[in-house]
This record gives C-alpha cells, structure tokens and sequence, in this order.
C-alpha cells in the first residue's frame, strides 16, 4: 500500500482503505503477547458512591489472587507464563463513565479481560463490547441478551440465586406466611423483586402490599418502614438494596419494633448493624453471601481455592472491609486463568470457547451449567448451587446450597412472569 | 389505621424538625444579604462530617459534637461572607455562581478527608419512647424535634428582643435605610451569615446518626429548602417553618401510603401551585421575591 502511495501518490480510495484499517486495528484488541508480556485484566467497576460496596472489595480480593498466582509462577499460555495485574477504572456506576472506562481499558491499556459490576452500566458499555469483540463479565445476569455474545456472568447469577434463600425460610420456617418487600427503583432492583415475588409464590408466601419502590437518593427511612410494617408481615425482604440502605433500614426496623424475620441479598458489614441494632435483633437474618471462613467452603464440591485462607488474607490486608463482592471477581478471575490456560491463548474467542466448552463449568461453589437461553436469551450464565446464610449468634452461617436450576425447573414459569411483569425479561430491556 | 396516621405523624414532625432549621438558616441569609446560598447543602454535610470527625472517630460526647459543628458551620458561613459575598455584594447572580463554586469545593474538601462511601456512625442512644405498644420514635429523633424547637425560639427571642436581631430585620427591610439609621451592613451580613450557615451545620450535626452521611447528600438538602422556602414565602422566616411543616407533612404521608417517588413529585407540584398561584409565597412579600 504504501508502495502505491510513494509511486501513484494519495488515491482517495487508497485514503478511505487506509483509514479504515487503521480504525478496524485500532478498535480491536490486540492479541498476541510477548514472552514475558504481563497479562492486564481490566476492572470496570463502581470504585466510589453508593454502589462502591460491589466494587471496591472486589479489586481487594483480586489484588490477593493476582499476588498469589504471580508467586506461583503466573498463567501460562502456550510455553510461555505471563504475570497477571489488574488494571482499575471506576465508572462510579454511570453507563457514560463506564463507556470511557472501557475504551480506556481496551484501547490505553491493552486488556485481555474486562470484568464489570454491570447493571445501569452495561448498556453503556455494550457497544464497546459489540465494536471491540472484547470478553466481559458481569456480576448480573439481567444484563444477558442473545446480542450480548462477549458478556458472561460466571459467578454471581443474580437475581435469580435469590430464590434459594426463599426455598430455605419457607422449608425451615413454614409458620411464616406474608411479606413484604423494598428496593431501590433502579435496574439493580427491580429484577430482583421479580425474583423475589416468583419465590414468594412458590413457597406459598403471600405478598401483603405491593413492593415498595423507593428513590435511590431517600436518606429517611422512617416512613418507608412505617409502611412496611402497617400490615405486620412476617417477613420483611430488603430485595437487594445497597448496603447503604440496607442499614438504615434495619435500624428503622429495630427502632420502630420490628421483631419478624428478615431476608435480604446481602448483609455487607452486618458486624456494624449489630452494633447499630443488636445480637438478638440481627438472629436469624437471611441473606446470599457467606464468609469465606466457614467451613461448609473447604467441601470437595467447592472450586474456589483455599477459601478460608483467602478470606484470612483479606481480613488481615482490609480489615472490616470483607463483602458480598470480595471474593467473586476473584473467582471469575480463577475460570479466566484455567480457559486462557486451556486454550494456550488470550484471545476472547478463544477463551469464550475454552470456559463454555462441555457446557459445564467449575462455579466457586460447585460444579455448574451455561445456562439461561430461557431467562436471558442466550445460555451465558454460569449456574448451579448458591448458599443460603443465616446470621447466628452474630456471625454469618452457611446453612444449606440450593440448587437454583431445580427450582427453576419447578417454579421457572413464575419467575419469566414475574420478570415479564416488571418488563425485565431479555427482550423487554431497552 | 390510627397506629399508622399516628406513627407517620411523628416521622413527619421530625422531618419537619430539621427542614425548618435548614430552611430558616437560608432565608436568614438571603433575607439580609439578597443572597441565593446554593452551598447551603453542603453546610448541612459539613455539620455531619463533623460529627463523623469528632464523635464516631474520636469519642466526643455527642452534643458536644453538634455544638462545635454549629460554631464550626458558622465560621465557614463567616468565611463565605467575606471571601464570596461581601465582594460580590451589588452582583447577586455572581454571589450565587460562587456559591455553586463553593459547594464543589466542600464536596471535593469531603471526599479528599472522608472519601466517598457512605459513613455510619454509632447510634447516639437506642432507648426508643413507645406509645400504645405499636408507636415508638427514637429517643435520638427526640433530641432533633427538640432542638429545633428550642433553637427557632432562641432565634425568635433573637430576632424580636434583641438590638442585634432588629437590625437585621431591618437589613432585611430596606439595607439602605438601615445603613442610613447607622446599621452597618457587614455586620449584620455576617451575623446573618454565621446563624444561617450555623443552622444548617447543626441540623446535619443533629441528624448524623440518623442518615446515611456521602459527601453529596447536600443535593437533596437544597432542594428540599429551596421548595420550602418558595412555598413558605422568600424572606419570611415564619413562612420557611410553617412550609417546613407543612412539606414535611405531606411528603412524609405520601411516602408511607403511596411510594417517595410520588412524594417529591407532590413536593414539587405544591411548590408550582404556590408559584402560580402567589408568586411570593404564603408569607412572602412582593419586594424581596
């Protein structure tokens, strides 16, 4: 080309060509790597602001696993090994920031691997993923579509693991017959109150009121409260409200004399909501994400390694500061490695190909299936078993795994019309 | 049914209990000094932080802590005084855009200081007052119902009673004609200054425990004042609390029996009645509005 250029000089459609292929190589992201070459995984999530609790503690444990397997050696593709580091963007959950933030990742810092929160923040994404072909992960499976080929969700599978906890409280405490429920109007929590009401109405639970949709910028909780417990439910479901309502919500329970139960998606920091409420108050509160301390995670069914001695690493590095989220991009990190391992490759096809191959993978908590053409369109979800914890005598305890594709295959008729009534089916999204 | 109107009855006076103080520290000072203080958020955060700074990190008593984050505000309120509006006193539309300044100032000051997630901090007490077995408020909302009761008293007191206080009423009336009587402006800007910026400190002082504290929940602080004091009446002090009760009310009854998005959109709604209907607000007059 440039020969032409140098003898006939700059024909327009030498021009168009040229600028096209620059573009075309200047969007993709690079593929092959240097012996010796560190591998950069970008990390494209709320680092500050409300949502930060499903953000910042994720880079920790990262930070942890990246440590640990550089000291191993690193990942080794093809006869190479390349030393991995984690390079962070903090989209502060705002889908234009996101967008920047993964343009950055891609075409500044040459990543292989883009992991997400997701949510409000995939849809501004999605056209990097779609123009670039890079590999995502997400932390919400409500972000899959049958046009979202590059995205997985290979740890956390919310919101549809809610429903085990609902399956546990309605097993283990069947006196318990109506609820109620709160979240934050946005796209974090309106899927999961679809979820929850399909497991409510599976379990026979009977929803007292409508759900109660707040502002995310309501900093008084008082009347929200007030209302939920005008019907003196049994149960009061905090869907999966931040951690920053999730607070103080439980402190307007405790204080306006709430004695029932209560089931949340997470309890980050409940050591500081007991301190806020009490030991008594806080028995027996339901929520999705264990301590990696507990013994139920040394079991042969767990793929996540040496959970209890990256949970005492994290503790002593960030102290106070373990989450729902410290250990799942970690773990998303640990199917990376293997599929990049297995294809001796980088490149997002192929590791794509790598992590599905056989349909099944290692989830952190058991053997599990690609699944979720039915819910998402495309079957890019990674889902098996996911614990159910119970705060007893102020620490988290795993209680049971539930199988979330067993219960799908009974009640999955609810929850697509649950999903379908909150318009959060796959193709009801904008 | 009457658990229910009597439980959120009580919600809503303590809302109204801080609004008012909020509200009554902006129009003192754009009462006296024309001033549209949009920084006046961010002097509620400050008020917070500094109960963060002194009783969560540092074991202060409590009301100690609310104490200095009044004195503390107050003093910030002195330094806008001299530094944004004192020079910009014949450009109220620069006074304004530097407040705007002002207000990313402290939220950038609070993040660097405090960072951006959202700070909880110890309960002050958990002894809760219950009424009937099924109507309960904590004794901590207590404090701030009381509070601002006994501050808009002493303001009152202030403002009716006091050589100090006549003066900046009559600022507030006719600053010509005070400066004329041999009332110095500055002086009563800055007394003006330093109680409303004061109260807005300690009303996010008073209210720390009870809320989730990020260096950007001024945001809806404001327009929570700026509503109350369009409907209360632009310069009226009575009217910034009687509007404060009566936004607190209905905001508060709507979140309970329909949801708090409905709630700001009727916040807003009577705030456009108002406008439409008397421009100046239930108490306001027409020369300042």
């Amino acid at each position: 080309m440039f020969s032409n250029i140098l003898k006939n000089g700059l024909s327009r459609r030498t021009f168009l060509k040229s600028t096209a292929a620059t573009a075309l190589a200047a969007g993709l992201p690079s593929i092959a790597l240097a012996a010796g070459e560190p591998i950069k995984i970008g990390f494209l999530a709320p680092l500050t602001g409300a949502t930060a609790a499903w953000g910042a503690p994720g880079l920790s444990g990262c930070e942890i696993w990246a440590e640990k397997v550089n000291a191993a050696g690193g990942i080794k593709i093809g006869d190479n090994s390349h030393m991995v580091e984690f390079v962070s963007y903090d989209n502060e959950y705002d889908p234009a920031k996101a967008r920047t933030g993964a343009t950055k990742l891609i075409r500044e810092d040459d990543v292989k691997f883009v992991m997400m929160l997701g949510g409000d923040t995939w849809p501004g994404v999605q056209p990097v993923a779609d123009r670039t072909g890079m590999l995502f992960s997400t932390l919400l499976p409500s972000d899959l579509s049958p046009d979202t080929t590059t995205l997985l969700a290979p740890t956390e599978v919310h919101p549809i693991y809610l429903v085990t906890g609902v399956q546990w409280l309605a097993e283990n405490k069947p006196e318990l017959k109506t609820a109620v429920m709160c979240a934050q109007d946005d796209a974090l929590g309106l899927p999961s109150v679809a979820t929850y009401l399909a497991a409510f109405e599976a379990a026979g639970i009977e929803m007292q009121d409508e759900p109660l949709l707040f502002d995310p910028a309501t900093t008084d909780f008082a009347p929200i409260v007030t209302r939920l417990l005008s019907t003196n439910p049994d149960i009061v479901c905090l869907d999966t409200c931040y951690s920053d309502y999730v607070h103080p919500i439980c402190e307007q329970l405790f204080q306006q004399g709430y004695k029932g139960q209560i089931i949340s998606a997470t309890a980050d920091f409940y050591d500081q909501m007991i301190a806020k409420t009490s030991k008594e108050f806080m028995e027996g509160f339901i929520f999705q994400f264990p301590d990696f301390d507990d013994p139920a995670l040394n079991g042969d069914n767990i793929n996540f390694e040496d959970a209890n001695g990256f949970y005492e690493e994290y503790n002593k590095r960030f102290p106070g500061q373990w989450g729902a989220v410290s250990w799942e991009y970690a773990a998303i990190m640990q199917l990376w490695k293997a599929a990049a391992e297995k294809a001796g490759s980088v490149e997002p096809d192929a590791v794509l190909a790598a992590m599905k191959d056989g349909g099944k993978g290692k989830h952190a908590f058991g053997d599990a299936d690609w699944w979720g053409t039915e819910m998402f369109g495309i079957d890019n979800a990674l889902v098996g078993d996911w614990p159910v914890v119970v705060i007893e005598d102020g620490k988290a305890v795993i209680k049971s795994f539930k199988s979330i594709p067993a219960w799908y295959e009974q009640h999955g008729d609810l929850l697509i019309k649950h999903m379908s009534a909150y318009d959060q089916m796959w193709n009801q999204r904008g | 049914m009457f658990e229910l109107l009597a439980q959120t009855s009580l919600n809503a006076i303590y809302a109204a209990s801080y609004i008012s103080l909020v509200a009554v520290g902006l129009v003192l000072i754009f009462g006296v000094m024309g001033v549209v203080n949009f920084a006046h958020g961010e002097l509620f955060m400050v008020g917070s932080y500094v109960v963060v700074a002194l009783y969560a990190d540092r074991m202060v008593p409590f009301f100690v802590a609310v104490a200095a984050g009044l004195i503390f505000v107050g003093l910030l309120g002195l330094l806008m005084e001299r530094a944004l509006f004192r020079p910009l006193r014949d450009n109220p539309l620069g006074g304004l855009v530097a407040s705007i300044g002002f207000l990313m100032v402290l939220q950038a000051l609070a993040v660097l200081g405090f960072g951006v997630r959202m700070e909880h901090i110890p309960p002050v007490t958990q002894d809760v007052i219950t009424f009937a077995d099924k109507i309960s408020i904590p004794v901590a909302r207590v404090y701030v119902i009381v509070t601002a009761i006994v501050m808009l008293s002493a303001l009152w007191y202030f403002l009716k009673r006091t050589r100090f206080g006549w003066a900046l009423r009559a600022s507030a009336q006719d600053p010509e004609a005070a400066a004329l009587q041999g009332i110095s402006v500055t002086q009563t800007a800055m007394i003006a200054m330093f109680i409303g910026a004061g109260f807005a400190g300690m009303a996010g002082a008073l209210t720390a425990p009870l809320i989730s504290i990020n260096p950007h929940m001024g945001h809806s602080v404001i327009i929570t004042a700026f509503i109350v004091i369009i409907v209360g009446g632009v310069g009226s002090l009575e009217g910034a609390v009687l509007a404060s009760v009566v936004y607190a009310f209905v905001h508060t009854f709507v979140t309970t029996f329909f949801d708090g998005v409905l709630a700001d959109i009727t916040g807003l709604a009577l705030m456009l009645i108002v406008l439409i209907v008397k421009p100046t607000g239930l108490f306001g007059s027409a020369d300042r509005a």
